[in-house]
């Protein structure tokens, strides 16, 4: 089901990437942020923390380079993230920043769309409001000529990084 | 349509290779989407879904309220787009705002919004990449989902060029940085987002948002107010009817598996002060669920599938071949969105040849809905009198196409065949030449034993209906018909007072003629008694099958007839398939053919194996499969002569994947498919056959 996750994920575009654990992941985050500023989303502590030392710049979410989040769930039919985007500030920064960086638990990883159907489900009943997207590849269009381009207003690239345990 | 804009569009050099390259890529990326998906599953469950769901329509719309309500969001329900553009104003100047940030919304196109705010002073932004490029020409989506595909790059990066006073050179990677940067502002500044949505939850009360370049979410998010315009039909009751339209749309629209944002909002998110406002719009669409006859139409995912596969879109586009919502499903919208003055035309655009329906993601019997509304059409004078004249009495039917062809005789060429008609016909021989009408139709020159039906013992009982072209043009393949039938054990009977099946007035309009002679040739097939009705135009096998018991299910002595005699009614190639495998092999080689599959016989009867298997088994042909074998030749009966410039073009497609296919003969089991194909053939000097399965089949038994 890995394997599948990882084809459907590259055939969309995404970079993948395996880590055994934080202290190999963060270099590999540093050398995508390059200096410049590091937003994130839905972080579970252990992330935030060492995001929080990557933080380096000031600028406003929008200047951002890097954005990186945590998925709940992926979908190997498509390769697609599951990304609890709740809160409206963090949502704006996996949106803005060029390069979207997003840990994925092999774990979690489902076979397709409907059997995440429960979980949807949860997140759709858990409290008055809710904003979560499925994020497949980076952002795309064909609007001209039909040519596929990447990178119109989201994530120009998508790093997919699978650590066990995330 | 007016003419000029047609020819405009056919002579539209960019526009055609674009539609064109579209139209090959699509099937193969569509087919890779759903490598290991039953889409019959899906979309037949999703037809079932939307069904239900539209029967009760009005609850759902109090359910979806009252929960998005209780999510915290505010929700406006709109009878007219007039409301809802006035609704959206208001909400926007109660913001005291006066620039609106969007993302793709074909609601919003439906009720012409950015018209109507730019005129009360509301700056709008379009930020989709196709609906900003159309924004800046000042045009119309020509497809639901690319809704600039008609723009090639140079008129992009001119158009670019003009928006950000730089200048853009026609580089696609250059031009969509550009966007990117040029739109980044408004997505920051814009004081109210809207978009709109693909699918809304009653039980919770969110809707999901499909998506490829991100700025959903942008425009969802960055402005504290977000708008989203939702046309009433996209409620669904629950989580799991809206998975199964998120996993059919981007799979039938672009051949994608998923976009790559597929977002889920309920509710305004964090409580800084944001307001979600909902706009449901209903513009007659309460009215049309409730409709026992069109409200299927409401189905509809939008995933613009029906264009994509169209025959007549791939020549003319949107612009032509629609309104606002364009394709199969948009002539079918347009009447109940945007009144019938707005549909009449392009209603009679459609070639009736059910491509759409084969794809549809929620399974609409888009064509038959096309075709049922061109009742409503305002008619040509005179056409009911000559519908009603001509087709009721096949000889004088018959003697009318006669004298016209006696007029035209000069225009004969060698081997009979007219190549050019006087001026004001001459478009309908444009690309083709034509055959004569025959000296003498099939009904005279039947054998006088068989008028007769033939004794019991002598093996089923079989009824040849011919058809009107196979029995005034091609009598010699009425009589391969009927000889092969009788060599294949057949006792074959011609009821002399079969009459035209009636598509004709059906296509036109003129249901009443239609359901005349549905009734008339209903009583003249069961007059006698046999085992099958056997027609070599499936055209015929439809109308009868398909037509006759739709046409008259409001009267049920009929309606059991026509039932009684559907059940019995084949193709020439079905009935003879059924002969198959009981040793019968034809003894020499058939040579090798290429087999087009005619619309009527694919889609219309659901046939595709048995005359393959005739013609390899009985004939002894090697089949050599053609691109698109089963894609419209243009014919299309008389829309070849309303419409000859477009019938002209599918034909050539045609033509081409013929020759590309190197075989010496194209084997149809339809006569209008026959006659199409062979003088686009004989007009481009191609000594390619054209021969009716029956005929090969009877060469065969010989």
């Amino acid at each position: 089901m890995v394997n599948k996750f990882i084809q459907s994920a590259e055939a969309v575009g995404a970079t993948i990437k395996h880590f055994s654990g934080l202290d190999e992941a963060g270099p590999y985050l540093a050398s995508l942020a390059n200096g410049g500023t590091v937003t994130t989303s839905s972080l579970p502590p252990q992330l935030a923390t060492l995001c929080s030392g990557m933080a380096s710049g000031s600028a406003a979410p929008a200047d951002a380079t890097l954005c990186v989040s945590r998925a709940e769930a992926g979908i190997a039919a498509t390769g697609s993230l599951l990304i609890d985007l709740k809160s409206a500030e963090e949502r704006g920064a996996t949106a803005l920043a060029p390069i979207h960086a997003v840990f994925l638990d092999p774990a979690t990883i489902v076979p397709d769309i409907y059997s995440l159907g429960e979980r949807i489900q949860q997140l759709l009943s858990a409290g008055d409001q809710a904003y979560f997207s499925l994020t497949t590849g980076p952002s795309r269009t064909a609007d001209i000529e039909r040519v596929l381009t990447i990178g119109v207003h989201g994530a120009k690239e998508l790093h997919i990084l699978i650590m066990e345990g995330v | 349509m007016a003419d000029a804009t047609i020819d405009k569009k056919i002579n539209d050099k960019f526009l055609r290779r674009a539609l064109k390259n579209f139209a090959t890529a699509y099937p193969v990326a569509r087919a890779k989407a759903f490598e290991g998906i039953d889409f019959e599953a899906l979309r037949g469950r999703i037809a079932q879904n939307k069904c239900a769901g539209l029967k009760e329509l009005p609850e759902l719309i109090v359910r979806f309220t009252a929960s998005a309500t209780a999510a915290g969001a505010k929700v406006h329900l709109c009878r007219t787009p007039e409301d809802a553009n006035r609704t959206i104003l208001e909400i926007i100047k109660g913001k005291g705002a006066d620039f609106l940030v969007k993302s793709k919304s074909m609601t919003s196109e439906e009720t012409e919004l950015n018209h109507y705010l730019e005129e009360n002073g509301i700056r709008c932004l379009e930020t989709d990449l196709g609906e900003w490029i159309i924004q800046l020409a000042g045009e119309k989506p020509s497809h639901m989902v690319m809704p600039a595909i008609h723009k090639n790059k140079e008129e992009v990066a001119e158009l670019f060029s003009k928006a950000t006073g730089s200048d853009c050179p026609p580089d696609i990677p250059f031009l969509v940085q550009k966007a990117r940067e040029t739109l980044r502002s408004g997505f920051l500044e814009g004081q109210v987002g809207m978009s709109g949505a693909n699918v809304a939850m009653a039980d919770s009360g969110a809707m999901a948002i499909v998506t490829n370049e991100g700025n959903g979410r942008l425009v969802t998010t960055l402005p504290k107010t977000h708008i989203a315009l939702i046309g009433v039909e996209k409620i669904v009751p629950t989580l799991a009817e809206a998975l199964d339209v998120i996993e059919v749309l981007p799979k039938n629209a672009t051949g994608q598996k998923i976009t790559s944002y597929v977002s889920f909002i309920k509710g305004p998110t964090a409580g800084d002060g944001r307001e979600l406002h909902i706009v449901l719009l209903d513009n007659g669409r309460v009215k049309l669920a409730a409709d026992p006859n069109f409200g299927q139409a409401l189905q509809c995912v939008k995933c613009g599938a029906c264009a994509n596969v169209c025959p007549i879109y791939e020549i003319v586009g949107g612009h032509v071949f629609g309104h606002i919502y364009v394709g199969g499903i948009g002539l079918v919208l347009t009447p109940f969105f945007h009144g019938m003055e707005n549909a009449e035309e392009i209603l009679k655009l459609c070639i009736g040849c059910r491509k759409c329906n084969e794809v549809c993601a929620a399974k609409i019997d888009i064509e038959g809905l096309i075709v049922d509304l061109r009742d409503r059409i305002k008619k040509p004078f005179g056409q009911k009198f000559l519908f009603a004249t001509m087709l009721k009495n096949r000889k004088l039917f018959h003697t009318a196409l006669r004298t016209a062809y006696l007029a035209q005789k000069p225009l004969q060429g060698e081997g009979g065949r007219i190549r050019h008609l006087p001026l004001m016909f001459d478009s309908a021989a444009a690309g083709k030449s034509l055959p004569p009408i025959a000296e003498k139709p099939y009904r005279d020159l039947v054998p006088a034993e068989s008028r007769r039906p033939k004794g019991e013992g002598k093996g089923e009982k079989v009824l040849f209906y011919s058809g009107c072209l196979a029995d005034f043009v091609y009598p010699e393949l009425c009589r391969d018909t009927q000889e092969s039938l009788e060599k294949l054990g057949y006792a074959v009977s011609f009821p002399q007072k079969q009459s035209c099946c009636g598509i004709p007035a059906r296509y036109s309009g003129e249901m009443d003629i239609a359901r005349d002679m549905a009734r008339i040739n209903i009583d003249v097939l069961l007059e006698e008694e046999a085992d099958y009705v056997v027609t070599i135009c499936p055209t015929c096998t439809m109308s009868i099958s398909h037509d006759f018991p739709k046409l008259l299910a409001a009267e049920p002595e009929y309606l059991e007839k026509a039932r009684r005699l559907a059940a019995k009614t084949l193709n020439y190639s079905e009935l003879v398939a059924r002969k198959m495998g009981s040793g019968l092999r034809a003894q020499g080689s058939g040579g090798t053919v290429t087999y087009h599959d005619a619309c009527h016989m694919r889609r219309g009867c659901g046939v595709k194996e048995e005359p393959r298997k005739v013609l390899a088994e009985l004939v002894g042909a090697e089949i050599r499969e053609m691109a698109d074998c089963d894609k419209c030749c243009g014919f299309g009966g008389s829309y070849s002569l309303k419409y000859p410039e477009i019938s002209r073009e599918v034909l050539q497609n045609k033509i081409a994947n013929i020759k590309e296919s190197g075989a010496p003969t194209v084997a149809v089991d339809c006569p209008g498919c026959r006659l199409q194909i062979e003088g686009g053939l004989e007009a481009s000097g191609e000594r390619i056959n054209v021969e009716h399965t029956a005929s090969l089949v009877a060469k065969s038994l010989k």
